[in-house]
């Protein structure tokens, strides 16, 4: 076991214990990146083409897990072999981040993505070209080697930037600083900014005195609540994504569902991409298909912005105009198999036909406070979600 | 009609044509004149009346030394004397113009300038030297100065200018040059011309010209002094072609009225044997028969309806083909030569195909190249956006070189049966993937008694389906042997590039691997992996499929998500 239950546990919500998935040792996942290396050593040495084999990711191999109620990634492979004029830049580059890690592995350092992708770019001698010319292609590669050695990036000592905020009566440890231990409503009005990696072994939840978690998309509506006292009020953790969730985010919304057993409620925009962010949540993202396992919160729950709410409480003259590109968002929305329910179905159908969307901060237009005083309370009250 | 091979003597039309211009030219101004026939003669737009000054003088210098048997060496130069004004001379070592002569030959319009020749071939406007000095005389008010010598007695100067009222030549400062000189030189000034680089310019021309007569030796002076050479590569001179008589298929109407007023003979029957080429007596008997007048009448009584009918018997009458022995091609070898001296390509195929007959009843010949690679094509500059810079950069482009009867034709390219064939060709099949930024040369020489071009400014070729026909066989066989090359060359730098993408690899990917495992034996890793590369290539060459080279799979992940 990784990390170890130091204090009591909360007031209402025992500690379930931690998935196998936090229990591989940084030897282990260095010893897989090794032999990922000496693979293709022995195969040189035999004098077969080397090649590397990860896992196709995209649309052809994830699919929706009717019975876990997540995306999955399925078992179709890639090989990407050296000998190959369209992969052997791909393969060099696979080669230098395998490499780069199991030396962060080694030595225990870790590195943001950028850092990694500026600590390999380097000028491929005799040409104008470089081993990256981008971090892009550098991230595409991280992925590439996450799924051949089968783990996530944190634990190859590689991590994200901090986004997203965490507010409300949640203690945490955190182990990477000293053993800091603070309490996220005594942070003052920002909360706590939440790493990428939110791993017991670095952050340990300590103690939780909560009965839900509420996920908010925008930086604003998550200020807006702190200041109307909301969090305090209904005894919620309020969690601002500012925009997509980041992993740190899902992670530790995932960890406060599974572990400290809260329900999660999802609060963003009426538009395609605030549902795309309830449906990351939720189900999983196609990017991270092989970690909706440690990601995915199947029994999340929406409370808005939904277009009924815009007659529910008359907000007809604060929506907006979709776009275009929103439309057409809509419409692949309405394909994905976690979005068939037919509460969803209309909502969607709604939208298209009416070309409307409508954001949080609308709610404004009836009174600063409304939101925290009528519309959430009221709706998560009579569990009015979608 | 100059690019008709056909011999004064024979050619009466010729005569009344420049009878009729004569006259006409008496009764307007000189002015007026040229104004009436710019199109014909070459002289609208600025940039072609230079191009046309110089053709004329350049091929009346040609044409001289051809006919005199010397090997011909010709120098043009240009300088601007102010705006919109240049001064041109042209200087040959042709046998020269004996000094009683001189001033007919060149300073009566329409008459006699030509009268040291017996056939003339590259001529395409027919406004002769002496039409040049008119237009000199008529823009700036000045003679024209000619220096001549002979093997026989001295080089005399003389400056002419033509008296447009009786159409004599005016002789002023006439005086003789100590210097030994045999040859031709001529030097007039002209204005409302302009000289310019580009695929009109008299570079291009001359260049062209140099191209087509690969037995000459060819200077050029442009107006800042830059000089250009085109040294021979030929030592032989081509064949004069030789005169010959139109053939019946080929005259229309008014033709026919023309010939039977001019007409020697005292019948109809007698004038159709002696003006017609392949008109026999079995021919005569089937028109005879066929038209609804007696042959027998003077033929200079013909009437409009009496040469109508004859023409409606002779297409009714089966004759001989056209002679086509004729015609004189520049040749294979002789194109081949020029072409790798002066536009320099990496590689080249020339065909000369064999004469044949189109439909109006005129032999023609077709003579194709195409140059590739190298220093073939044209220079043109594209801008080109590097990050927020325009940078200009010089690429190579296509281009097509058309001549009628070797002379170049530089105007009118779209509307050309010849562009547009040759822009036809399925290109890529020989390996040419954009036609138009290949580097690449297509030649094509018309060869014909009678070219049929597009309209009377005589600079395109129409669209006769014989000689499309022709053309396209002649550049589709010479494709087929560039792009034998083009494929061939384009499978080794594949191969070349392949190799280069993985050497430049392979020390990253075994120094990372070195790194990881801590393997001590790198330079056995490197050995192998460009063994395997060599081994790789080979039976790609072979045509052996490695699993390796099956498609990659697409594993891009389709979702935008916003994620870090």
């Amino acid at each position: 076991m990784a990390a170890k239950k130091e204090t009591k546990a909360g007031k209402k919500h025992e500690h379930k214990g931690l998935d196998t998935y936090e229990t591989e040792t940084t030897r282990e996942i260095e010893e897989r990146t090794l032999q990922v290396a000496k693979n293709i050593v022995d195969q040189i040495k035999r004098g077969t083409s080397p090649t590397f084999t990860t896992k196709v990711r995209g649309l052809s191999n994830v699919y929706f897990d009717e019975e876990k109620k997540y995306i999955q990634l399925g078992d179709k492979q890639v090989t990407r072999p050296f000998l190959n004029l369209g992969a052997a830049r791909k393969f060099m580059q696979t080669m230098l981040v395998n490499d780069k890690c199991n030396e962060y592995l080694k030595e225990g350092k870790t590195a943001s993505i950028r850092e990694i992708y500026y600590e390999l770019k380097r000028t491929v001698a005799n040409t104008k070209e470089n081993t990256f010319e981008g971090q892009n292609e550098s991230d595409e590669v991280i992925v590439d080697v996450e799924h051949a050695v089968n783990t996530i990036r944190e634990k190859l000592g590689l991590h994200a930037e901090a986004k997203g905020s965490l507010y409300g009566d949640i203690t945490l440890k955190d182990r990477k600083h000293d053993n800091d231990i603070f309490n996220c409503n005594s942070l003052g009005r920002g909360g706590w900014s939440i790493m990428s990696r939110i791993e017991p072994e670095e952050i340990e939840i300590v103690d939780v005195n909560a009965d839900m978690v509420l996920v908010i998309e925008t930086a604003a509506m998550y200020n807006r609540l702190i200041e109307e006292k909301y969090a305090r009020q209904h005894n919620a953790i309020l969690i601002g994504t500012s925009g997509q969730a980041a992993r740190g985010a899902r992670r530790l919304v995932h960890r406060l569902r599974y572990e400290y057993d809260l329900p999660v409620i999802v609060f963003t925009d009426g538009d395609p991409y605030g549902w795309y962010i309830y449906s990351v949540i939720k189900s999983g993202s196609m990017a991270l298909a092989a970690h909706s396992k440690y990601m995915a919160v199947p029994d999340a729950k929406y409370v808005g912005m939904t277009l009924t709410d815009v007659e529910t409480y008359g907000l007809q003259n604060v929506t907006e105009r979709m776009k275009d590109g929103d439309v057409k968002r809509a419409k692949e929305l309405m394909n994905y198999d976690w979005f068939k329910s037919k509460e969803w179905q209309s909502e969607l159908k709604l939208a298209i036909d009416k070309k409307i969307r409508i954001e949080q901060q609308a709610l404004a237009n009836k009174s600063l406070d409304f939101v925290a005083r009528k519309y959430l309370p009221e709706k998560i009250e009579k569990e009015i979600f979608l | 009609m100059a690019e008709k091979v056909l011999e004064k003597k024979e050619t009466p039309r010729k005569e009344v044509e420049a009878e009729q211009l004569f006259t006409e030219f008496k009764e307007h101004s000189v002015a007026d004149f040229f104004k009436k026939n710019k199109q014909m003669l070459g002289l609208s737009g600025k940039q072609r009346t230079m191009t046309t000054i110089i053709h004329e003088l350049v091929t009346n210098s040609l044409d001289a030394c051809e006919e005199a048997g010397i090997l011909p060496e010709i120098e043009v130069s240009i300088s601007e004397l102010g705006s919109e004004y240049y001064e041109i001379s042209v200087v040959d070592n042709g046998p020269g113009i004996p000094e009683d002569k001189l001033a007919s030959a060149m300073g009566k319009l329409l008459a006699g300038t030509k009268f040291h020749r017996l056939v003339q071939t590259r001529g395409q406007q027919g406004i002769g030297v002496s039409g040049i000095i008119l237009l000199s005389q008529m823009t700036t008010g000045k003679p024209t100065k000619l220096i001549s010598g002979t093997n026989k007695g001295k080089t005399v100067s003389m400056e002419i200018s033509i008296d447009s009222k009786t159409n004599t030549p005016k002789v002023s400062d006439k005086h003789y040059l100590e210097n030994k000189f045999k040859g031709l030189a001529i030097k007039c000034k002209f204005k409302d011309i302009v000289y310019k680089k580009g695929q009109s310019s008299v570079d291009e021309y001359l260049r062209r010209t140099a191209i087509a007569n690969p037995h000459l030796t060819l200077k050029f002076q442009d107006p800042n002094g830059e000089a250009t050479k085109y040294t021979r590569t030929v030592n032989k001179l081509p064949s004069i072609p030789t005169a010959v008589k139109p053939h019946p298929r080929g005259v229309t109407v008014d033709e026919m009225l023309t010939y039977a007023r001019h007409a020697q003979a005292r019948k109809v029957n007698s004038f159709l044997t002696t003006t017609f080429d392949r008109f026999g007596q079995t021919s005569v008997d089937s028109v005879s028969q066929l038209a609804h007048f007696d042959l027998n009448k003077d033929p200079r009584s013909l009437s409009w309806e009496e040469a109508e009918d004859l023409i409606k018997a002779i297409k009714q009458t089966k004759f001989i083909a056209p002679s086509t022995d004729n015609l004189v091609p520049i040749g294979e070898d002789q194109i081949k030569k020029s072409l790798k001296a002066i536009v320099e390509p990496e590689f080249l195929a020339v065909v000369t195909r064999k004469p044949t007959v189109y439909q109006g009843g005129y032999a023609f010949q077709i003579e194709a190249g195409v140059a590739y690679g190298g220093k073939a094509g044209r220079l043109i500059s594209v801008e080109k956006t590097s990050g927020k810079e325009v940078i200009t950069e010089e690429v190579r482009s296509s281009e097509i070189i058309r001549y009628a009867n070797k002379a170049p034709l530089l105007f009118d390219a779209g509307g050309c049966a010849i562009t547009k064939t040759a822009e036809s060709v399925d290109w890529k099949r020989y390996g040419v993937n954009n036609f138009d930024t290949s580097p690449i040369t297509v030649l094509v020489n018309l060869i014909s008694v009678h070219i049929p071009y597009t309209s009377a400014g005589k600079s395109a070729v129409s669209d006769d389906t014989d000689i499309v026909a022709e053309i396209k066989l002649a550049l589709m066989d010479v494709s087929r042997k560039v792009g034998i090359y083009i494929i061939e060359k384009k499978r080794e730098e594949e191969k070349k590039e392949k190799k280069k993408v993985f050497a430049k690899y392979a020390p990253y990917v075994v120094d990372a691997l070195v790194h990881t495992t801590g393997e001590k034996n790198k330079e056995l890793l490197l050995k192998n992996l460009s063994n395997m590369v060599l081994e790789k290539l080979k039976m790609e060459e072979a045509g052996i499929k490695a699993p390796e080279d099956e498609v990659i799979e697409d594993d891009s992940v389709a979702e935008e998500e916003f994620e870090e």
